[in-house]
């Protein structure tokens, strides 16, 4: 089974077309899994995706910023065949939305060639270095399936009681059902996991940073200690004003929340000046993606189990960062648990923005001043009109409890084990 | 030196802020100094604990600190003012009659809040009312508030009695608590004379049940309420939170203070108002306030004992009507007499029904005793949810969404074996600093939400927002399931209000526009 890779498209628009892609993109919102310039759905190997805009704006010092568009995807890897697939799902609807961007080929009357679209799309990746996937190697199938077999086991324990049973006889009942029900007898043998290549690049990638530590070390530690320093110093001065977002941002933004068990987030913003928070950001997006991958690779990033995917993205030389993720429940409880369990980590990268909360050493304040923070996130969130989901009623808890109650009809169990794996139904 | 090494390591705010704050006599620079430091940094810069700061009892309306349990009759009037000077003038009377935090009101109290509306209608400058909350100034009954609250269908706002869209807006509700209903009728009429004179429309009176041991489903309520640290003693740190989670100006669970109105001197030129006590110099119109969640939860009683005999009759179809409570109690998390299931598995027990002390992931950590869907298990998990159930972590997140609850029941109670299509419900009434973190948030993401704490299709079963929900009971080997459940618990109206302190209070009687 595949890990999963992020697809990241970056394209400039065309100033001159913004009113064509505005129209375009209208046309997606209202269905983004079925419409039709990128039915999203149409691809079974599409965790999440989303397209975005992000207007025409300028840097603290005044330089223009093009208005660009993001095209943005979590799939069942490697991402080469996924963007095959995309472009041949979507044909026409890439011009439709791309033929607004620069670069894209001249169409005289005509639709571009697959060729010239696949071109231009990988031409338009971009590599993201920190990325968070909730548990690498559960598929769009298999989380889909596993939650039809939820249904069905709950359906079977709702009509056959399994009452006044031992566990063991219970788990011996709901293992005869499912082999017995052909549309569910894969579920007898285990989830496949990530497959053996991924697993061997995975060791070796764990390895790198360690080894780099222990090879650079001399030079890379006392580095960034003077690095840490500069940012101590810098935070001394850096302005950090309170400022409310505005009601009619607010309701842009509620308007497309809590439909469904999740939401899509996106949220950037311009660093702070200075080549030191360029420097901070540049350095720790790797670390966080080594981290993401090594550290907060189980189904919990750092203590949040409410994300299912995440990733960071740096934009314009470096002069922006755009976080995006995919998370549970509402924004209020989705900042919450950002205070409450993962302060340092959210400072860490955000706190390198324009005006973020005051922070100390990079890792403290910042977000625990509850009210400036959640303020700043808000300000900086950008609406996310076109965005899919391939399992909209599952919470990434629910995902890992389905695939738990999956593994448990494999193999031997002791009478506690199989008490304890009831308890998932 | 120092102070260079104090600024590096966090200290900068502190300092600024007490320099902004020095006052004259040394024990008034110990309180500003105290007062500009937030929680953990109060305790660092200076060894005082947050909950040293005496709470200005004096100018606390007193319906936050207690629920006036002797007096038996009470009312809600929905008023909507007129003219602004006479509506300020109706307020200049009625200020000093608002029961506060001491001395205790015996014989009747009168509390007052205002809507949004209502604050603007009094004349309140654009500048002041931008400083409240987000959630408040919108109000209950936005598109997406509806959404996320589960104030759909039947519950949705346009179907609403009062607090609708399609009603005119409630700018004050009055609350009023009396003795008897005879001495509630003397005040009702009196303090009408005096909205009269004020120009004034009572939109309607929201009368309560005389006090009575139970709600309307049969339980006794309102058991489980936290403890303001530094006003009431609380036996352990488990109901024990800070006091800025219901009172603005004061520090919350972070440490920080809750957004709230803060006025540029000019605006206060009597001095009215308490100082900002983060010393910025502007004038608190929130300190001692709070936020008022104000819902009427109409109650379906036939349905709800209805819908729980079909799935508890004995096999020859008749009712079997311990079966039935026995439900009821796994649906609600307490047995009738209010003891928890977590101190009482089998059966009711009324010694145990003030016992409140138990934690739920330390007593009963799979739900076998108590239901992880159980309504009050959802609305205050303790220590069940994460970071690391049944941590002190755990609480001090838990800490974070309290309510108090303040409400009565209205209507008459249903007797065993009877149905009629009367109105009955809850006035649920709660305090918060944080409508947002708490009241939203508890309603929101442990009640409404079908997937709270890893549950895969239940919403809240007494409020049961879901057409498709259901409910579980976890038993050995396998939980008992209980679907198709109807909705029991429809609202019928509400509003967000905010409570002045009694300065405060006396500001909005006294603006000079």
């Amino acid at each position: 089974m595949p890990h999963q890779e992020p697809l990241t498209v970056v394209a400039k628009v065309d100033p001159t077309r913004l009113a064509s892609l505005a129209h375009v993109m209208d046309a997606m919102r209202h269905d983004p899994a079925h419409n039709d310039v990128l039915p999203f759905g149409a691809l079974p190997d599409c965790h999440f995706g989303r397209v975005l805009f992000l207007p025409e704006s300028e840097d603290l010092q005044g330089r223009a910023i093009a208005p660009q568009l993001l095209m943005l995807s979590d799939c069942d890897g490697p991402v080469g065949p996924h963007l095959e697939a995309l472009v041949d799902r979507a044909q026409g609807g890439i011009d439709r939305l791309f033929g607004n961007c620069e670069d894209f080929p001249k169409l005289n009357g005509q639709g571009a060639s697959r060729a010239q679209r696949l071109d231009f799309l990988r031409k338009k990746s971009v590599h993201v270095k920190a990325s968070y996937v909730h548990r690498p190697g559960r598929s769009v199938e298999q989380i889909r399936r596993e939650a039809q077999l939820r249904d069905a086991l709950e359906t079977f324990v709702d009509a056959h009681g399994l009452t006044n049973l031992a566990p063991l006889e219970a788990r011996k009942q709901l293992r005869a059902h499912v082999k017995s029900t052909p549309a569910l007898s894969w579920a007898l043998e285990p989830a496949p996991g990530v497959d053996l290549g991924y697993r061997i690049r995975n060791a070796l990638d764990a390895a790198t940073l360690p080894l780099g530590l222990i090879a650079f070390g001399p030079v890379v530690l006392p580095a960034a200690l003077v690095l840490l320093i500069l940012i101590r110093l810098q935070e001394l001065r850096d302005p950090a004003p309170h400022i409310r977002p505005t009601p009619e941002h607010v309701r842009e933004l509620a308007a497309l929340e809590d439909f469904v068990a999740q939401s899509g987030y996106t949220a950037g913003g311009l660093l702070k000046p200075g080549w030191v928070r360029r420097a901070t950001v540049a350095t720790l997006l790797p670390v966080i993606g080594w981290g993401t991958r090594h550290l907060f690779s189980s189904d919990s990033l750092a203590g949040v189990t409410s994300i299912h995917f995440a990733r960071w993205i740096p934009l314009d030389q470096g002069r922006r960062v755009v976080f995006v993720s995919n998370y549970d429940g509402s924004v209020e409880s989705y900042n919450n648990d950002f205070i409450d369990l993962v302060s340092w980590g959210l400072n860490l990268i955000f706190s390198n923005g324009y005006q973020y909360p005051k922070t100390q050493w990079l890792v403290q304040g910042g977000a625990t001043r509850e009210q400036e923070f959640k303020d700043y996130l808000r300000r900086h969130q950008i609406p996310t009109p076109v965005w899919y989901s391939a399992y909209p009623q599952l919470t990434a808890p629910n995902v890992v409890r389905n695939a738990k109650l999956r593994a448990g009809l494999h193999g031997y169990m002791s009478e506690s084990e199989a008490r304890r794996w009831l308890k998932l139904l | 030196m120092a102070e260079i090494a104090l600024r590096l390591f966090g200290g900068e705010n502190a300092i600024e802020n007490a320099i902004g704050n020095v006052i004259s006599t040394k024990l008034a620079e110990k309180r500003a100094l105290s007062h500009a430091l937030t929680g953990d940094k109060l305790v660092r810069e200076t060894g005082v604990s947050p909950s040293a700061l005496p709470i200005d009892v004096e100018d606390v309306q007193g319906l936050i600190f207690r629920g006036y349990g002797t007096l038996h009759a009470a009312c809600y009037v929905l008023l909507q003012l007129g003219d602004a000077a006479e509506a300020r003038a109706w307020l200049a009377q009625l200020w000093p009659e608002i029961a506060r935090g001491v001395p205790a009101a015996e014989q009747s109290a009168v509390h007052v809040a205002f809507t949004y509306a209502g604050l603007r209608a009094l004349g309140l400058p654009a500048a002041a009312l931008d400083g409240f909350s987000r959630s408040f100034s919108d109000g209950m009954i936005d598109e997406h508030r509806s959404r996320f609250l589960g104030d759909t269908q039947r519950s949705a706002p346009e179907h609403w009695s009062w607090g609708g869209p399609n009603q005119p807006a409630a700018h004050a509700v009055l609350m009023l608590f009396a003795k008897d209903e005879a001495a509630l009728t003397q005040l009702q009429t009196s303090m009408r004379q005096a909205w009269l004179a004020g120009g004034i429309t009572e939109l309607t009176t929201l009368q309560a049940a005389p006090l009575r041991a139970t709600e309307h489903f049969g339980f006794a309520d309102g058991i489980s309420q936290p403890a303001i640290e530094g006003y009431h003693p609380a036996p352990s740190d488990l109901h024990l939170v800070k006091s800025g989670e219901f009172l603005l100006g004061y520090p919350n669970e972070y440490g920080e203070y809750t957004e709230r109105p803060l006025l540029d001197a000019a605006l206060d030129p009597k001095a009215l108002l308490p100082l900002d006590v983060e010393g910025s110099a502007q004038r608190d119109l929130g300190r001692n306030g709070s936020y008022l969640v104000f819902r009427q939860l109409r109650q379906d009683v036939p349905a709800f004992r209805r819908a729980l005999e079909e799935r508890t009759c004995n096999p020859d179809g008749t009712p079997n009507l311990a079966a039935r409570d026995a439900l009821a109690a796994r649906m609600v998390g307490r047995w009738q007499s209010g003891a928890s299931l977590v101190v009482a598995q089998y059966g009711d027990d009324a010694s145990k029904a003030k016992q409140n002390e138990f934690r739920y992931h330390d007593e009963d950590p799979e739900g076998l005793k108590c239901p992880i869907g159980a309504h009050v298990r959802r609305a205050n998990p303790r220590d069940a949810l994460p970071p690391g159930p049944g941590s002190e972590r755990s609480l001090a997140v838990n800490h974070k969404h309290r309510l108090i609850r303040r409400g009565r029941s209205y209507g008459e109670p249903l007797p065993e074996g009877v149905t009629d299509d009367q109105d009955r419900g809850l006035y649920f009434i709660a305090v918060n600093a944080d409508i947002s973190r708490q009241f939203e948030f508890i309603q929101h993401s442990w009640l409404v939400d079908p997937r709270f704490n890893s549950l895969s299709n239940e919403a809240d079963p007494l409020l049961s927002a879901q057409p498709s929900n259901a409910f579980s009971v976890p038993h050995e080997p396998v939980r008992a399931r209980y679907t198709g459940l109807p909705r029991f618990v429809t609202v019928a109206g509400g509003a967000y209000f905010f409570m002045p302190g009694i300065r405060a209070l006396r500001f909005l009687a006294e603006l000079t526009p």
